[in-house]
């Protein structure tokens, strides 16, 4: 992303409805993407294969083939491209299966835009070209830490943890993202759906939560570090294990 | 909350006289039906009345069955329209959640569509003058944006599943207050908190608890907001029964008597709202939090004096207690004090 012609990341933007895709194409090309857009889902996978592009930016609801049916037959083809997901429903129910299904990270409309370009620039930052991403691994390891992201169980070593559900959610998001910024806000988000009045420190008891559970100590963490007035990030090192 | 229940002021026979009526009743509805029968068939002379006991135990056997038949179509009609309320009150739930959502997602896209808009032109720099006009409209786009999910938000509460856990509510509502005093407002706002530590402290409670957590702050921002410097916030927990009892009130502006019927429902804002910024969201996110945990909420207030509103939350199915608090809950078990 240096700024040159050649440097631009290529992504498809997939979007049946006209006014955004004609207002958006436009912003994402100001901010440094060559952007090509596609009005339905079977558009979309055709521009995938011609153009193999950098990354995806899929709405959830579109004519033939919506968001979710481009996401898995790629992944099922193999192509494991950051896609990030335009969710329409802010219910949690719909953020896990976002998650579930591999899409690298989602956004609920109406977006802020720039938002939609921070996390843009992050899953291709993120991106192990050819290789399969974090959101799309089965299980994930992390040290002596362990999980099971369709069974959504996690063990130290041998021991299982005990955790609420929320803090599953947060610790999957964690582990999916590791060594990135990840703000208070972002972490409402991924838990709710949407954000509280000041609700933020919702966020902190669970990371206190998950803190107790993994034995992290918030002086010198293993795992989840603070940031300082911003938010958390995740320090150990993640891997796919299969 | 004062004043007689509004059954008190039907006018009611006393009770002696009307399980007397009850007793009699077979034999005064028999006797009207032999009546009847004799009246309305002149012709025919009626066997029964050969003999007064016979006809006194016929009349009561007819009087009982014509009762019986009486209480069970009353108690069928009964049911029939209790069924009925509460079919027309889930549907107009349904109803009005269905309309949320639709207006949620019908102004998703057109909102999602101007902010990008507006950061394409502010990207390319704004035109001479025109650089006021484009913050205005990106505020209000923001403001219309949170007011949609804030509908959205109040929409999910009403169906996602809740987390249930042990919950110790004098230690959520110094969070409560510790969130409120980042407030700049709340700083000349006397704001206390009292919790009983005699005989027993408070039972843990079983909800969620984030969402308790925004419905308490929500009451306590309300009273800040409501209220002028100088002015007390108390904030009060009491166990009521198989009930915890929070109560929020405060020496504020108060409600005035033809807006508190309507502060419960989404978007209502009082004419004391209209200057001050939200989305009138606050209160029915209150409402629906407590009522998803089985809970009951109220409202009592006085213009210029101010107000209290009261939650209600049932202590009921503990199965764990919070490590922090177990030492709490045997003290409360301890022999010997017994409950009042």
């Amino acid at each position: 992303m240096t700024g040159t012609p050649d440097s631009r990341p290529v992504v498809i933007l997939a979007d049946d409805d006209e006014a955004i895709t004609s207002n958006l194409a436009p912003f994402l090309d100001r901010s440094g993407f060559t952007v090509h857009v596609a009005s339905d889902g079977e558009a979309a996978l055709e521009l995938v294969e011609r153009l193999d592009p950098d990354g995806c930016v899929l709405d959830v609801l579109m004519p033939r083939a919506d968001g979710r049916e481009v996401l898995r037959r790629l992944r099922a083809a193999g192509r494991w491209l950051p896609v990030v997901l335009l969710t329409q429903v802010g219910e949690s129910g719909e953020r896990a299966m976002a998650l579930d299904e591999g899409a690298d990270d989602y956004l609920n409309k109406p977006f802020d835009p720039h938002e939609l370009v921070a996390r843009l620039r992050a899953v291709l930052r993120r991106a192990r070209p050819g290789r399969r991403p974090l959101s799309a691994a089965h299980t994930l390891r992390a040290g002596d830490l362990r999980m099971d992201r369709i069974a959504r169980r996690a063990w130290i070593r041998d021991a299982e943890l005990v955790l609420t559900p929320k803090a599953m959610l947060l610790l999957d998001y964690l582990l999916t993202h590791p060594d990135e910024l990840l703000t208070r806000d972002r972490l409402l988000e991924v838990l709710w759906g949407f954000d509280f009045p000041v609700g933020t420190r919702a966020v902190d008891n669970r990371i206190a939560e998950l803190r107790r559970a993994l034995g992290d100590d918030a002086a010198r963490p293993a795992w989840i570090e603070t940031v300082a007035g911003q938010g958390y990030r995740f320090v150990a090192r993640v891997d796919d294990a299969r | 909350m004062t004043g007689p229940a509004p059954g008190v002021l039907l006018p009611r026979a006393s009770p002696a006289r009307s399980s007397l009526l009850w007793a009699l009743a077979p034999l005064l509805a028999g006797a009207a039906l032999a009546g009847t029968l004799q009246a309305t068939l002149p012709g025919q002379r009626l066997y029964l009345f050969a003999s007064p006991g016979l006809a006194a135990g016929v009349t009561g056997m007819l009087g009982a069955a014509l009762v019986v038949v009486v209480i069970w179509v009353r108690m069928r009609t009964s049911a029939a329209t209790d069924a009925a309320l509460r079919r027309a009150a889930a549907q107009a739930t349904q109803d009005r959640l269905r309309f949320l959502m639709r207006l949620d997602h019908e102004l998703k896209n057109p909102l999602t569509a101007i902010r990008a808009g507006l950061a394409n032109v502010q990207l390319a720099g704004a035109v001479n003058g025109t650089a006021d006009a484009l913050t205005s409209v990106s505020a209000q786009t923001d403001r219309i944006a949170r007011l949609v999910s804030d509908l959205r938000k109040l929409a999910d509460l009403e169906t996602q599943p809740i987390e249930t856990a042990p919950v110790d509510v004098p230690g959520l509502l110094r969070e409560v207050t510790d969130a409120i005093g980042e407030i700049p407002a709340a700083r000349d706002r006397s704001i206390r908190v009292s919790v009983p530590q005699a005989p027993w402290p408070l039972p843990l409670l079983d909800g969620d608890r984030d969402l308790l957590f925004v419905a308490i702050q929500n009451l306590v921002a309300n009273s800040v907001k409501f209220s002028s410097p100088g002015d007390t916030v108390e904030v009060r927990a009491s166990e009521d029964g198989d009930a915890l009892l929070v109560e929020v009130a405060d020496t504020g502006a108060g409600i005035p008597p033809d807006e508190i019927g309507q502060v419960w429902q989404e978007l209502a804002r009082g004419r004391a709202a209209r200057s001050l910024p939200g989305t009138g969201i606050g209160l029915a996110l209150v409402r629906v939090i407590v009522a998803r945990h089985g809970g009951r909420t109220a409202i009592r207030s006085r213009e210029g004096q101010g107000t209290v509103v009261s939650v209600r939350l049932p202590v009921t199915g503990r199965a764990e207690t919070a490590p922090g608090v177990a030492d709490l809950r045997q003290r409360r078990d301890t022999p010997g004090k017994t409950a009042v």
